[in-house]
């Protein structure tokens, strides 16, 4: 007998929901649809164009029918926290909100909701306001998340509201055992609020766990969202997300995205500019080293006109570490005027490490300034000899400029706090540790 | 102590290789401690890749002959070793290294040099006051020591930071490799002031340049002219001169007809 792939597992997972919580026959539905889907064409595969690069066996290693039963150390968790000490803070153990360690003062306009809470209470609100995944390969562990998550949070910023202290959603993964968890979160940023969001995954234990996250973003009209995503995670963790991302009128988002840690690590991002003048920024800065895998990819639609991105992802791969980077921008016949400029910039540190970078794009109409690059290689050679010429020494001078490229994307984090722990993790992955932080 | 007229730099005999192609070819030159060299000749007469060779620039293959370096085998040395020993080449082009700050460089450099010597780092506070009072003679902006090393830096820029870092090290061999090119008059004198600051009974600098005019603000004890790969003709200050006004090809003829 074989042991059980994710699609058996998933099926047990579903058999097991002994008592589904009423939510009544449209979740019903839903979620039949859901599981019938991942049941006749299975997760992602090789096969499938978006996913040739992540290595499918290891997802298969994780106990797709186990989810972790959450217990949180309150103590365990403080010294694992960013010192963002005025920050209001969101804590999602296993991909459920956790109201102890959470935030208690909610300023004004901002509203947090335990969609776990919702889901039981008033599922039908909760149907209306969670999106409904497609049945494409792209969106088949969003529809896993939807047929299986039980809670997640939904963070809603007033119309006009700016919050000066950033929000702080941590992802915690507490599993003593292996297991895998699923979450669904959802951000709306109303037609003007300013806010600043710090999003953080990290652990507890050190178990061999999975979390799979559904996301959705929507950015109102002219309203100035800054995200900064820092995924630290266990060695033995594994991550995929996927977000949905919608831009009105005028909206400006700006992503900071640093994946650092994990033994897998799958990013979607899929992203519209609907609105007039609305804008993206993308940084995003990856390190594959030992035998870790990191797939990042994003899809940015341009619909309205005079949109503009503008995308600067950076990896590096050391040991036998795996990265991919896929980026598509469309810009459609409506986006007259639009400006996309896109650069993927990848280093390779060792023979055996590998980086496969594509970046598309796809212009349907006339009138736009778009440009896109990708260079993937190993350290100048010019730039090594001229730090070895004066005086220091070779093992030195890699590790300094390798933190140098990654300093080109982390110098630009807007959070002090936030810096200073990306730079910490990257240091402590490169060799000569001191040096990088006397750096500082 | 080295005696004033003691060795600092022996070629002998050297040819060097650059894939297929053979760039010195039988060169040879001595410098003494005190003394400063000029080494002047035609484009693609191997200068750069003298100078190169002797830092330890990777890409080159050394066939025959030798170079010792305070009595010592130079190319039995790594590149950083020849550093540390106090070899100093200003770069042609130097390299733009965004992310690593040029004031970090300039200590992390210093400092090993003075832990290879044996010597106490500096700490933060005398570093500073030492790289400020540099600046001041090299009459760089301050700004320039929180940039990226050469980021975004003017060429002249480029060239001043280069003689700041001798400076901030000081030599016992300076390898200058056409650092006068590509400057106007107020920055070549700049950079003329710093190599004349450095001269001293126990220290030598080898300026490689294709004109002459860095001679008239630095004095060279002797001239050469490297062509095909050799030193053609060597002697004093007046050689630069006659060079200048008669250029090189009466000497690539006297070496053809040799």
């Amino acid at each position: 007998m074989t042991a059980m792939g994710p699609v058996e597992r998933i099926a047990a997972a579903e058999a097991g929901l002994a008592n589904p919580p009423a939510r009544g026959p449209a979740w019903a539905r839903r979620r039949k649809r859901a599981f019938d889907t991942i049941a006749s064409r299975g997760l992602p595969g090789r096969g499938d164009e978006n996913w040739k690069y992540l290595d499918h066996s290891r997802i298969a290693e994780y106990p797709f029918d186990v989810s972790p039963t959450a217990t949180v150390d309150a103590a365990a968790l403080a010294p694992r926290m960013l010192p963002l000490e005025h920050a209001h803070r969101v804590v999602l153990a296993d991909g459920r909100y956790e109201p102890r360690c959470s935030g208690r003062d909610v300023p004004a306009g901002l509203e947090i909701i335990d969609l776990g809470v919702l889901l039981e209470r008033d599922p039908q609100s909760a149907l209306a306001m969670l999106r409904a995944p497609g049945e494409d390969a792209d969106d088949r562990f969003a529809l896993l998340a939807d047929a299986l998550a039980t809670g997640g949070v939904l963070i809603r910023v007033a119309p006009g509201m700016e919050i000066a202290e950033p929000l702080y959603l941590v992802h915690l993964a507490t599993a003593a055992a292996p297991a895998v968890h699923q979450s669904r979160v959802v951000i709306e940023a109303g037609s003007g609020a300013r806010f600043t969001l710090v999003e953080h995954f990290v652990a507890l234990g050190g178990a061999a766990a999975l979390g799979n996250l559904a996301a959705e973003l929507t950015l109102g009209e002219s309203s100035v969202v800054t995200h900064l995503r820092l995924h630290e995670h266990s060695p033995a963790a594994a991550q995929i997300e996927t977000w949905v991302a919608r831009l009105a009128g005028g909206s400006r988002y700006e992503q900071h995205l640093l994946v650092l840690g994990g033994r897998l690590v799958r990013s979607n991002l899929r992203l519209a500019l609907e609105g007039r003048d609305a804008a993206c920024r993308l940084d995003g800065l990856f390190l594959a080293d030992g035998d870790r895998q990191v797939d990042l990819h994003t899809a940015i639609t341009h619909v309205g006109p005079a949109t503009e991105t503008t995308q600067d992802y950076r990896g590096i791969a050391a040991g036998r570490g795996r990265g991919a980077f896929n980026g598509k921008i469309v810009v459609q016949p409506t986006a007259r005027g639009a400006n996309a400029i896109q650069s993927s910039r990848n280093l390779l540190l060792t023979p055996l490490a590998e980086i496969n970078a594509r970046p598309q794009l796809e212009i349907l109409v006339d009138e736009v300034q778009c440009r896109h690059g990708a260079t993937t290689g190993t350290l100048d050679p010019e730039q090594l000899f001229y730090l070895v010429s004066r005086g220091l020494d070779p093992e030195t001078a890699r590790a300094l400029l390798t933190f140098a490229f990654c300093r080109e994307v982390t110098r630009r984090l807007p959070l002090a706090p936030v810096r200073a722990a990306a730079e910490m993790l990257l240091a402590g992955a490169l060799p000569d540790r001191e040096l990088m932080r006397e750096l500082g | 102590m080295r005696g004033a007229r003691s060795s600092i730099l022996e070629v002998n005999d050297l040819r060097v290789r650059a894939g297929e192609r053979l760039i010195l070819d039988g060169l040879s030159l001595a410098v003494r401690a005190g003394e400063v060299h000029a080494i002047m000749g035609p484009n693609g007469s191997g200068k750069s890749t003298l100078t190169g060779v002797l830092a330890g620039r990777p890409g080159f293959e050394v066939l025959s002959g030798s170079a010792t370096y305070l009595g010592r085998d130079l190319f039995a040395m790594a590149p950083e070793e020849r550093a540390r020993e106090g070899l100093f080449l200003a770069f042609q082009y130097p390299v733009e290294i965004p992310g690593v700050n040029n004031v970090y460089l300039l200590k992390a450099s210093l400092n090993a040099l003075r832990r290879h010597r044996g010597e106490p780092e500096l700490d933060a506070f005398e570093f500073l006051n030492l790289v400020r009072g540099k600046l001041a003679e090299m009459r760089m902006d301050e700004r320039l020591l929180n940039r990226g090393v050469n980021e975004g830096f003017s060429g002249g820029e480029k060239k001043r930071n280069e003689i700041l870092q001798m400076s901030l090290l000081q030599p016992t061999l300076s390898l200058l490799d056409e650092t006068d090119s590509g400057l106007d008059i107020d920055a070549l004198k700049v950079v003329a002031d710093g190599v004349n600051k450095l001269r001293s009974p126990d220290r030598a600098i080898v300026l490689v340049t294709h004109y002459q005019r860095l001679l008239d603000h630095v004095v060279p004890d002797r001239v050469h002219v490297l062509a095909g790969g050799k030193i053609v003709r060597s002697g004093g200050r007046e050689l630069a001169l006659e060079l200048e006004r008669r250029g090189y090809d009466w000497l690539r003829e006297g070496t053809a007809a040799a």
